[in-house]
């Protein structure tokens, strides 16, 4: 999960990093009577969990109210992505940036520090540029990042005396976040070296992993996470879900499966209105799949499964009562396949439905009638 | 021969006498599995599907002698059970449990590298030698998929393996070795550490391998075959190709960085080294046939 801005710093100020002051508005006048209170220059930032916030026009420098006015009404009306609140925070005069964060290496299964002496800058391209520009640090997760293994990193880095002593600092309690927060990445990009060279932290990244949740509970679900109300509903009842505009609803079984179905999809010319995942432990709950379904504007449901836990007879009987349950006002493709597949086939007949084994038919099938199909 | 396991090895179950451990281990042994000893706490001097349980692992080989261990235990308690048969000397595992910490599985991972052990997983169906033997919840008995045969297959995936692999046997072909590496972002093992197995094991003609979006682990193939590690056909199939950016579709191992992640690039890596890549799982069985057609040709 990741958190927003405000919240990372939040955990930033908690163990010891220099912040700048600011503060969370959920309005353009909340935004402007926070920039009033804290005097120009101010950044205006969405708090929004894409990157790229620069580009998009939603991270300004005001330097009088009349731009505060402006900024905050342009970033909360922004046509890029929806904008629940705004973090306006003082501007901070720096002379250098950095680039700070640590993630976990797959392959070696070390936790590894990326480190550059420019901030501020999209470190995904510089890596591709000029990956001489980068410093990387493996450390083992069970001993923890070690103080030799800091100041090796800033020599590395060039930096010395009093800024050398105050990253080692932030990054010594930028460590203790990654391990006590369970994350998968916590990054400050830029990490501001202010004129009176006092090391702050300009942005803030704080990604939880899910696995961990049961021993981490700081942060609940909230809407402002999810760019829709069914993204939001669908994660409160564990079921993976994704928003799209087109008109085949995806019910399927499995993550890999139903991200080849997607593919499918759209090399037969169709497009899909949701991807749904009701596999592994939620194939039990094919009414709540169905009914999540059914609330898009799709014209056509494609249930795609191939179990091995996960039951056929189980699926089919599940995707029979939700019918009679909920009576859908589209069109149902099946192909349900794996253990007991027999059952299920029998199932689907006695319930009228005529099922289909081979993925690709389906997934021609059901582009077919969403090409024809009324919408419901 | 076969990968991994056979009906020789030695299997201990952690967590026998669960629900899904007790109903597992049934159908591990119907298929020849050599299951010698359970392990649950507090169990001890129970007998399960005519298996004798133990309080733990250490207690367990100490009177039977076991080399591998399938792990029926809940992702919060993963870690422990892996270190527990580690520190027993177990140097083959097998962990199905979806939903390990990251952190957990960084232990997990380093801990296997540095004593020279393979755990397999977790979020992963586990590894079956189809006709012979299996560590983990594989219907065998769907003989669409599980057939036996002379193509080794490697996944990040469960349904999808069931899709991909019933093309490979409609093609006429049948599986030597399937493993399940898993859908985690930090997998136990990862595809190119197996390969150096199935290029020794003179019954696999040829590889396939069912990835998807995210991570490296494709392009580490593509780098062990072009280092001359892995030298037979090698065909994939990857999911995701047209899933949109900044989308968490896929597995959660799909979302972690590490390369760009985007399956364009895996498909790059791969065809420039020689391997195949199918654009629909129908076409996998197809490209298997070219594939050891040009081998054969060239010998």
């Amino acid at each position: 999960m990741k958190l927003f801005e405000y919240q990372a710093k939040d955990v930033f100020r908690r163990y010891g990093l220099q912040v700048p002051q600011g503060k969370v508005a959920k309005s353009p006048d909340e935004a402007v009577a926070a920039a009033e209170k804290l005097g120009y220059p101010c950044a205006l930032k969405a708090q929004v969990l894409m990157g790229g916030r620069g580009k998009a026009g939603l991270v300004k420098l005001a330097r009088n109210g009349q731009q505060a006015r402006d900024y905050a009404r342009d970033i909360f009306a922004s046509s890029v992505t929806k904008v629940g609140s705004v973090l306006v925070e003082e501007g901070v005069a720096f002379e250098k940036e950095l680039y700070l964060s640590i993630t976990a290496d797959p392959v070696s299964a070390q936790g590894l520090v990326i480190a550059c002496a420019e901030g501020g800058v999209d470190i995904e391209v510089l890596a591709a540029e000029r990956p001489e520009a980068l410093v990387k640090l493996e450390f083992d997760v069970t001993q923890g990042l070690m103080d030799y293994q800091i100041r090796n990193l800033m020599y590395d880095m060039g930096l010395e005396g009093e800024v050398a002593k105050q990253t080692s600092a932030l990054l010594g309690n930028l460590h203790r976040i990654f391990r006590d927060y369970d994350a998968e990445l916590v990054e400050i990009n830029p990490v501001f070296i202010t004129n009176d060279g006092v090391v702050v932290a300009g942005d803030g990244k704080l990604s939880i992993d899910d696995n961990a949740a049961f021993r981490q509970k700081e942060f609940p679900l909230i809407r402002d996470y999810f760019s829709s109300d069914m993204e939001f509903e669908s994660a409160q009842k564990g079921i993976p879900y994704l928003q799209f505009d087109g008109d085949i609803s995806l019910m399927c079984a499995g993550a890999g499966l139903t991200t080849t179905v997607y593919d499918l999809v759209n090399y037969e010319g169709g497009k899909v209105a949701n991807y749904l995942e009701f596999g592994g432990p939620n194939y039990t709950r094919a009414l709540e799949a169905m009914e999540l379904c059914l609330r898009n504007p799709s014209k056509v449901i494609l249930i795609v499964t191939f179990g091995t836990i996960a039951r056929a007879d189980v699926m089919a009987q599940g995707i029979v009562d939700a019918i009679q349950k909920l009576k859908p006002n589209r069109p149902i493709v099946t192909c349900i396949r794996g253990t007991n597949e027999e059952a299920a086939v029998e199932i689907l007949r006695s319930a009228g439905l005529t099922p289909i084994f081979d993925t690709e038919e389906a997934v021609r099938a059901a582009v077919a009638l969403a090409s024809k199909g009324p919408t419901p | 021969m076969s990968i991994f396991i056979d009906q020789s090895t030695r299997v201990l179950i952690q967590g026998i006498t669960g629900k899904e451990g007790s109903f597992w281990t049934r159908h591990m042994k119907d298929l020849g599995t050599n299951v010698v000893a359970g392990v649950t706490p507090g169990r001890e001097g129970q007998v399960v599907e005519e298996v004798r349980v133990f309080h733990t692992v250490a207690r367990a080989v100490r009177e039977i002698p076991a080399e591998a261990a399938m792990l029926f235990v809940p992702p919060r308690f993963t870690k422990d059970a892996v270190f527990e048969s580690l520190n027993s000397g177990i140097r083959k595992i097998v962990t199905i449990a979806d939903g390990i910490p990251l952190r957990d599985a960084l232990e997990i991972r380093a801990a296997a590298l540095s004593c020279g052990a393979k755990v397999i997983g977790g979020n992963t169906s586990g590894v079956i030698s189809p006709g012979k033997a299996m560590m983990g919840f594989f219907p065998f008995w769907i003989d669409r998929v599980y057939k036996p045969g002379r193509i080794g297959v490697m996944t990040r995936s469960g349904s999808l393996t069931n899709e991909v692999t019933a093309m490979i046997v409609e093609a006429g072909f049948g599986v030597t070795t399937l493993i399940g590496v898993g859908g985690d972002p930090v997998p136990g093992t990862r595809f190119a550490e197996m390969l150096p197995d199935y290029q020794a094991d003179p019954e696999t003609d040829a590889v396939v391998i069912i990835g998807e979006l995210g991570g490296s682990m494709e392009e580490e193939v593509a780098e062990a075959i072009a280092s001359g590690v892995f030298r037979k056909p090698l065909v994939a199939f990857l999911g995701g190709r047209t899933a949109p950016k900044g989308k968490r579709m896929g597995h959660a191992g799909a979302i972690v960085s590490g390369g760009t992640g985007a399956v364009e690039d895996k498909i790059k890596a791969l065809e420039a080294v020689g391997a195949r890549v199918a654009p629909r799982p129908r076409l996998v069985g197809p490209l298997l046939v070219q594939a050891l057609a040009e081998a054969n040709n060239r010998k």
